[in-house]
């Protein structure tokens, strides 16, 4: 038989296609997911070979604050969901379309609740300030976090940098009235906050200049409970505490559970236009390769977490 | 090339909007992947620890993948095909763990781990706050960083 092999024209012998025996769409969405499984591979692996390689790395739910029940859930929330896509897929196949639509819709439900559960784990996350760069290692980085944390809290900074570049135009212009007048109220505010800088200035300094150990942060930690509760203005300022790995952790953390909360975002995209399609009654049999390759690539996300839930939240 | 790997571009469409696999309760499949994420929770929550706890959930969680690839995705209806797309993805997925391996996951030397690490004596000045020597003591556990 010849490889080149064409309908002759005007002829009802339909065109010959060699290779896999499956729609281009499926073929392209089959490619593509085997990037996708290199790419969080990628990721995944590297997690593993990070947690081989540290010591000590921070798995207690009460200091990464990942929790067990919310990532069981985002589970169940996946694996039901991917069950309604799958339905979704043979109603197609009967050509019911409406009924597939009405699944898709119940999956994009499913997917707006796992993104609100993630949602509330990653303000937990910012809560406690559990983010890439932001998490001491050492004693010494959490006083020094500290001093910082205390110094944004009682508002001085601003307005000292203010002072000065004030002052410093005085010095191009004197007597400047408005400058003059500007500088005045700014010189108030910092008087006003006198009370407060007493009240927290030798905190500061004892996390400044004093001991860096385990009972020092254990003693400042004690110390800035007592301050916050004269002075509420310091209840952002975080508990000094500190944990090795606890920087890789958050990025490891975020760089995972984002990139797979950026695929359910654009299944979601994918839902969209197949609901658009029925509600506007066109939905048909020409889309059953887009309602399968849609619902390949929901089934990969799903994939994706049941490896992401046991390798995060649990081990 | 045989005439049997040879299909007609129609019938290609017309196969994959008409599949003929056979029926698959999918609501089985459903029970059997959240009964194996209870197993998961249930092995954290008896007190496996460690490499145990680690075979038990990696095990659930192929499992499940199983399930997901085999009956939602219809892999176990396709033909040999996948065979041939997929399984380069899985070799070559497994590149930079390999490569990331010999410096970032096994080293002869050791960290310090300040939280692993008993209460020092404290240090006098703000700059030498950083790394005190491993040293493991009987009181290591009691003076584990504060949680909060």
């Amino acid at each position: 038989m010849s490889h080149t092999a064409t309908a002759p024209a005007h002829s009802h012998v339909p065109a010959l296609k060699m290779g896999v025996p499956i729609p281009n769409g499926k073929l392209g969405m089959w490619l593509f997911l085997g990037t996708e499984i290199m790419f969080f591979t990628a990721f995944i692996g590297t997690y593993i070979v990070l947690r081989l390689g540290s010591k000590g790395w921070p798995s207690d739910p009460e200091v990464t604050h990942i929790r067990i029940w919310a990532g069981g859930l985002n589970t169940f929330v996946l694996i039901t969901s991917s069950v309604f896509v799958v339905l979704a897929h043979e109603a197609m196949n009967s050509k019911n379309y409406k009924l597939a639509m009405n699944w898709i819709i119940a999956t994009t439900a499913l997917a707006c609740v796992f993104l609100a559960i993630k949602s509330y784990e990653y303000y937990g996350k910012y809560d406690h300030d559990i983010l890439p760069g932001h998490v001491a290692e050492s004693p010494r980085q959490a006083l020094d976090k500290l001093v910082t944390e205390l110094d944004k809290a009682s508002g001085l900074l601003p307005l000292q940098k203010e002072e000065t570049r004030l002052n410093n135009a005085l010095a191009l212009k004197p007597g400047e009235k408005g400058l003059e007048t500007r500088r005045d109220e700014i010189q108030k505010k910092i008087k006003d906050l006198d009370p407060v800088l007493t009240a927290y200035r030798p905190l500061k300094d004892k996390a400044k200049f004093g001991e860096s150990s385990l009972h020092a942060v254990h003693e400042i930690g004690d110390e800035l409970k007592q301050l916050q509760e004269a002075h509420p203005i310091f209840k952002p300022v975080h508990e000094p505490h500190y944990i090795k790995w606890g920087n890789t952790f958050a990025s490891i953390y975020f760089l995972m559970t984002g990139f797979h909360a950026l695929h359910v975002i654009i299944g979601m995209i994918m839902f969209a236009i197949i609901i658009l399609l029925g509600m506007s009654n066109k939905l048909g049999p020409q889309h059953a390769t887009f309602v399968e390759n849609s619902g390949l690539y929901w089934h990969f996300v799903d994939l994706v977490w049941i490896f992401l839930f046991p390798l995060i939240y649990i081990v | 090339m045989s005439d049997e790997h040879i299909m007609t571009a129609p019938s290609v469409e017309h196969a994959a909007h008409e599949e003929h696999h056979p029926h698959v309760n999918y609501w089985l499949i459903f029970a059997a992947l959240c009964i194996l994420t209870i197993v998961s929770w249930m092995a954290d929550e008896l007190g496996n620890k460690g490499i145990v706890l680690v075979i038990i959930v990696l095990s659930v969680a192929t499992a499940k993948a199983l399930f997901v690839m085999l009956y939602f995705m219809h892999l176990k209806f396709e033909g040999k095909w996948k065979f041939v797309l997929l399984a380069p993805t899985m070799v070559l997925a497994l590149a930079i763990p390999a490569a990331l391996m010999p410096d970032i996951g096994s080293h002869y030397y050791d960290y310090e781990v300040p939280q692993l690490e008993p209460d020092e004596q404290p240090t006098a000045h703000a700059s030498e706050g950083h790394g005190t020597p491993p040293e493991h003591g009987a009181h290591a556990d009691e003076h584990a960083p504060k949680k909060h």
